[in-house]
């Protein structure tokens, strides 16, 4: 008996569940163009923090920490694919990796800035709902020796991919609708522009 | 060079549009360079759709369908002469201006991004039996559940392809079990199995194989072993009588990114036999 009503009540919350998601509305150009500033926040996050981790001044303990917070952007099994104008097979990293790769960069002084530059491609639907989108930016990198010297500088696309779920919370009793962004996998590949 | 500079000065006046600060969504950066080659730059496959039908502006402001300037045909014939690989004489000729010329005059024909038809061509290197392969994944979009995938539609191997060549059509009709071979109970089956190269000849005169069976036999077999993707195209067959491929191109100035690099004109069934290649079964 206790199986039955077990299986009944699965059967119940898969089905609720189920429309719950199938009844998620699709969205507005309004609140797509919403949802990309949301996504754009979470990049700019992620460019901040890669600027302080690429850094020499910053200290050691810091830039962990920081890594520690750029790591909570990204989905947990996300990775950064990169290649370059040399080597154009692309090389995996898991998001941590690639960072402490980026803090150890055995430069006197790196600069990394950002162009104003950004695109934002349409959200689209994966199979489960949830939406999902491209933003490309583009960064350079130099990397100066001890003598202050430029010994190495490159331009990379990354594109990065977005994740957007409606998700819901209560706050004071009450069901509150959000929509969650996390980022995904990264490609980074050298453009030719310097 | 007049035929030139009409290719070169459009894409030079589109290119000096773009202003080094416009965007949208406000700027993540501060690099004070001109930024003008990446604003002309189709970054993503998406942004060739929105160009291809002027769905955003020249900005990257994506167009309100309600917008006056949505798929205007006039801004759309300006945005699709960025959109070919201009060293290429095959993109850059007159075959391209009768393309943009079919596509405006009734400006009535669009890619959709779900609308199938289009498909990626994802070259790739595989280990096959210890050597390093070149094998080409052919990719569609396809509508599932919620939303959509990209799913594999085809393999192109030479591994696969060269075990069924086509074959002397007076070589394939010599091979043949006679029509009363049951009444001997298949006693002459054994007949097909001495020139296995041939076994094929023997099935259905409409048997194609089925290359992607082939691969999934080999993967799961082991043989198979994925190493890395090397490059990414597209083939776009939405427009009626017409093909195009879509490629990546890497460099500097006003002409780069996701690019036309093939056009051809369809005739008659060839659209039909080109999708067969592509997705052979629908």
């Amino acid at each position: 008996m206790k199986k039955v009503l077990f299986a009944i009540a699965f059967a119940f919350f898969a089905l609720t569940g189920y429309q719950a998601f199938a009844q998620e509305p699709e969205l507005s150009p309004e609140r797509k163009q919403a949802i990309d500033s949301l996504a754009l926040e979470k990049v700019r996050d992620l460019s901040k923090y890669v600027k302080l981790i690429g850094s020499k001044n910053t200290p050691w303990s810091e830039a962990n920490r920081v890594i520690d917070r750029a790591e909570e952007l990204f989905a947990p099994d996300a990775e950064i694919g990169v290649s370059s104008l040399s080597k154009t097979k692309i090389e995996y990293y898991k998001v941590r990796k690639y960072l402490e790769r980026l803090m150890r960069l055995n430069y006197d002084r790196v600069e990394i800035d950002w162009y104003k530059i950004q695109y934002v491609s349409d959200l689209q639907r994966q199979p489960d709902g949830t939406y999902v989108g491209v933003i490309t930016i583009f960064q350079t990198f130099k990397g100066y020796d001890a003598e202050g010297r430029l010994v190495y500088q490159d331009t990379t696309k990354k594109d990065i991919t977005v994740y957007v779920k409606r998700k819901e919370t209560q706050i004071g009793g009450r069901l509150i609708g959000f929509w969650d962004v996390l980022l995904g996998d990264m490609r980074v590949k050298e453009t030719t522009h310097k | 060079m007049s035929k030139l500079l009409k290719i070169i000065v459009p894409v030079f006046v589109l290119a000096l549009c773009f202003k080094v600060d416009a965007q949208v969504l406000g700027n993540l950066g501060d690099v004070q360079v001109d930024e003008r080659e990446f604003y002309t730059m189709t970054k993503q496959m998406g942004q060739f759709i929105n160009r291809f039908n002027y769905e955003e502006d020249q900005y990257g402001k994506k167009l309100n369908p309600n917008d006056k300037e949505y798929r205007n045909a006039k801004k759309r014939r300006d945005a699709l002469a960025l959109l070919f690989d201009l060293n290429n004489p095959r993109t850059s000729g007159s075959l391209r201006d009768f393309f943009i010329e079919d596509l405006t005059k009734n400006n009535n024909q669009f890619m959709e991004f779900l609308g199938g038809k289009w498909f990626s061509e994802v070259s790739t290197k595989f280990k096959w039996k210890g050597k390093e392969v070149d094998i080409s994944l052919i990719m569609a979009l396809e509508k599932d559940g919620l939303g959509s995938k990209w799913v594999i539609t085809n393999v192109f191997f030479s591994e696969f392809q060269k075990h069924f060549p086509q074959g002397e059509l007076a070589d394939r009709e010599k091979h043949f079990l006679h029509p009363m071979s049951h009444e001997l109970d298949f006693m002459n089956i054994y007949k097909i199995f001495n020139d296995p190269q041939i076994i094929e000849y023997y099935a259905s005169t409409d048997y194609q194989p089925d290359y992607l069976t082939l691969f999934f036999y080999e993967i799961k077999q082991g043989n198979l072993k994925f190493d890395h993707v090397e490059a990414v195209k597209f083939h776009v067959l939405q427009i009626k009588n017409w093909y195009f491929e879509v490629s990546w191109f890497n460099r500097s100035g006003y002409n780069s990114g996701w690019l036309i690099s093939n056009l051809v004109y369809l005739k008659d069934n060839e659209e039909e036999t080109l999708l067969k290649i592509y997705q052979p079964k629908q």
